[in-house]
């Protein structure tokens, strides 16, 4: 008895298959249905690309290779006229889209190069880290020649996929290439020119002549590099002036950049000390102390937010955020899919650009003379001839 | 999953277990029918409306389709789906078994981490050893830190009465705290290019075969310690006495048996198949213990045992099916491009289907309580037992 009717559980096992085969015939059709309602919200143009999606979304006959081997050039011209051979793919890390920061940016990024191709992107967000190869091979599988992943966690499933995939060409978001491979190219961004920017701005809208930093672990080379380059950026100003960076080293890793209580905290009692400017550098973490400087706003401190626009993202600062440190995500996205069009694609670290994000509402606490400060010393970070002077990670770490 | 009047045999038990099995195996399918039914209508309301799909309802069929076909659909996903619901068997017969001494094991999370840290530590500090030792001291050195973790709250609820709910939880977050200490610190793989939080690869010995390309031995392995649950449990006699524990802690005393050894083996043992479930995933997946890749595959593991009824089969049939959700989610969120999320909802609708059928049960069945407090057992679960 007990046996039949676990036979039944194995038959409903069983038929998952079936349905699934079922499901797939009438599949086919759907898919491609479905692909334009994404289009028809982002831009009503996009919806004029329907047929397109068509051709490419079922996903049985085009797993042969025929389609994908074709190498860069003759895709180029293909999809610049429209046919969209280029088949962009994301794999996110696991804060998914929604986290407000790398995810979201590289994925407008690539919705942005995607619409001036005429083609749709699809996008798997990684729910579990273990899955991070597997992702990767559902788009590699279904002829995807674009795929950017996003974030230094999947720096080495991405190289590894690169190397067994020649022909696919492969952009990591915020991973560093030791090596160069030909396919794969690495968008990486100079935090400490960010951070030195923010270091100038704090030094010279500071009273108190002391200013602080709460950053995520140093032993992220970017995080190090965000710290020191403010540092480095205020004593420019103000040689004498006082730079707290407090880095959230005593946790774990999965903790350091999402421990907004610390963040809120720690920047409390610096705030309490003098310190008149905060920089929160460190996802959650830094975003915490910008609440911190909230919570103090009779006291006329400033923040400083960090990576995107935070002005946007973390609206309960916005009476005190003078500015963002910002990694201009979207935009090299954009532009490295657009070099796979153009077939002047290059493998090896490209830098993005980095600079502040506006104002907004504290535009007439700084000074005109001071704006056009910050925008020579950043075409001056920009072109080489100002360096900061901070080394690429911690020595000794 | 309604516990047996103990006290005479094992052979009476049996006999009276006979229409048992038909409620305990149709009713968690009708939870997960009715779960797919209603994951449907979420899927519908986030689904784009469109002419020509009739009411958005191909968009439903066709994210399902992507679901079951990329857990069970072809040869690629029916590994990928059984590499992950190994270490969900592993963690479930642990949680499983737990439950059968009347123990609520919310631990298996920290057993698991304690697992991967110890195989971990064995399999890349130690070089040289032929793979026929050194495979299976990594996989033992995986089961002795589930052991010992799990043996913890065993001996504290033994000793003390402290509740294994609270102590298991609490070991929880000093296994995670000690997992991340060890890997940002002394076992920090140290090749300068690495940023996260792992452990030097482990050695090529330490690595369990494979049996297909991209399946490891591990699911065997799993399937084994399904048949030697089942065969522990059922078949010998420190398995009836962990039995009779679980079903009336009052009664077995007065038979004579010893209560505290019983808890302490249970836990110790539960721990230990969590900790070769954390083992399992450093030498046959990952390569390496690093911070938070198995993160919630503990807590998985209880609803895992409560769908599979706390039996050893039904605890691998519902592992296959968590399996295969979270695997096929990749390629139903490819297809429709809606959030991985509502993957997580279908799950989480299964569960409290499977709650509310309790609930269902209870309402119709007016001799139930008596069963149910003996199933779960949380309410007496305080105090020395």
């Amino acid at each position: 008895m007990r046996k039949s009717l676990y036979a039944m559980l194995l038959l409903f096992a069983l038929v998952l298959p079936l349905l699934a085969a079922c499901g797939g015939g009438t599949a086919a059709q759907p898919t491609a249905a479905v692909a334009p309602p994404t289009a028809a919200v982002e831009a009503p143009t996009a919806m004029v690309e329907a047929p397109t999606a068509m051709v490419e979304a079922p996903t049985a006959a085009p797993e042969a290779t025929a389609a994908p081997e074709a190498t860069a050039m003759p895709e180029a011209t293909a999809a610049t006229s429209g046919t969209g051979t280029i088949k962009i793919g994301m794999v996110t890390d696991i804060a998914k889209l929604g986290d407000k920061g790398f995810n979201d940016s590289a994925w407008e990024g690539v919705q942005q190069a995607a619409k001036a191709l005429g083609v749709e992107p699809k996008v798997i967000e990684t729910t579990d880290p273990n899955d991070y190869q597997k992702n990767l091979d559902q788009f590699i599988s279904e002829g995807y020649n674009v795929i950017v992943t996003v974030g230094f966690n999947l720096q080495e499933a991405t190289v590894a996929a690169a190397k067994a995939n020649p022909d696919i060409k492969f952009i990591g978001v915020d991973q560093a290439q030791t090596d160069v491979i030909p396919n794969l190219a690495g968008l990486i961004f100079n935090e400490d020119q960010a951070g030195y920017l923010a270091g100038v701005l704090a030094a010279s809208v500071s009273k108190s002549g002391k200013i602080g930093a709460i950053l995520g672990t140093d032993a992220v080379p970017a995080v190090w590099r965000f710290g020191e380059g403010y540092r480095a950026g205020a004593i420019s100003i103000k040689p004498d002036i006082s730079v707290q960076t407090v880095y959230h080293n005593d946790v774990g890793f999965d903790k350091t950049f999402s421990d907004p209580e610390w963040g809120k905290t720690t920047a409390l009692s610096m705030i309490d000390q003098g310190v008149d400017v905060v920089f929160g550098a460190g996802g959650r973490t830094g975003n915490g102390a910008l609440l911190a400087a909230a919570d103090r706003k009779d006291k006329g401190v400033y923040a400083i937010g960090v990576d995107t626009d935070q002005y946007l993202t973390v609206p309960e600062a916005k009476a005190v955020l003078i500015t963002s440190a910002v990694k201009i995500i979207p935009d090299g996205v954009a532009k490295l899919i657009q070099t796979v069009a153009d077939g002047t694609f290059k493998g090896g670290n490209n830098f993005g650009t980095v600079g502040l994000a506006p104002f907004h509402d504290l535009d007439s606490q700084v000074p005109a003379d001071l704006k056009t400060k910050l925008t020579d010393i950043q075409k001056q970070l920009l072109d080489g001839t100002l360096k900061t002077n901070v080394p690429a990670a911690k020595p000794g770490s | 999953m309604r516990h047996f009047p103990f006290g005479v045999s094992g052979v009476v038990m049996n006999a009276q277990g006979l229409l048992r099995p038909v409620r305990a195996a149709l009713l968690p399918l009708l939870s997960i029918l009715t779960a797919l039914i209603v994951g449907g209508v979420i899927i519908w309301l986030a689904g784009p409306k469109l002419n020509g799909d009739w009411l958005g309802v191909k968009f439903v069929l066709d994210g399902y389709a992507g679901l079951f076909q990329g857990a069970f659909g072809s040869q690629k996903a029916i590994i990928s789906t059984l590499v992950r619901a190994t270490p969900y068997i592993f963690a479930g017969l642990a949680v499983a078994l737990a439950f059968r001494c009347g123990l609520f094991n919310i631990g298996a999370e920290g057993q698991l981490a304690l697992g991967a840290l110890f195989a971990g530590g064995v399999g890349f500090s130690l070089h040289g050893l032929p793979p026929l030792i050194h495979l299976p001291l990594t996989l033992l050195a995986g089961m002795l830190g589930g052991f010992l973790w799990g043996m913890i709250p065993g001996i504290l609820k033994a000793r003390t009465g402290a509740h294994e709910v609270i102590t298991t939880i609490m070991l929880n977050y000093i296994a995670a705290q000690l997992t991340g200490y060890l890997l940002n610190g002394p076992w920090k793989d140290p090749n300068p290019n690495n940023v996260t939080a792992q452990t030097p690869k482990i050695a090529e010995a330490a690595h369990l075969p494979l049996l297909l390309p991209g399946l490891h031995w591990g699911v065997i392995l799993a399937f084994l310690a399904a048949i030697a649950v089942w065969f522990f449990l059922w078949k010998t006699t420190w398995g009836f006495e962990i039995r009779t524990v679980g079903a009336n802690a009052a009664a077995a005393r007065c038979a004579g048996i010893n209560v505290s050894r019983n808890i302490v083996l249970a836990m110790g043992l539960s721990g230990m198949l969590a900790g070769l479930a954390g083992a399992v995933q450093v030498a046959g997946v990952n390569y390496r213990t690093i911070l938070g890749f198995n993160a919630g595959y503990g807590f998985d593991s209880i609803a895992i045992a409560l769908l599979g009824r706390n039996t050893p089969l039904g605890v691998v049939l519902s592992a296959l099916l968590f399996g295969g959700l979270r695997n096929g989610a990749t390629l139903m969120q490819f297809r429709t491009q809606i959030s991985s999320d509502i993957i997580s909802v279908i799950q989480a609708l299964i569960l409290i289907f499977i709650a509310a059928e309790q609930i269902i049960r209870w309402i119709y069945r007016v001799r139930v309580p008596s069963g149910l407090s003996e199933q779960v057992t949380l309410s007496k679960g305080w105090g020395k037992s």
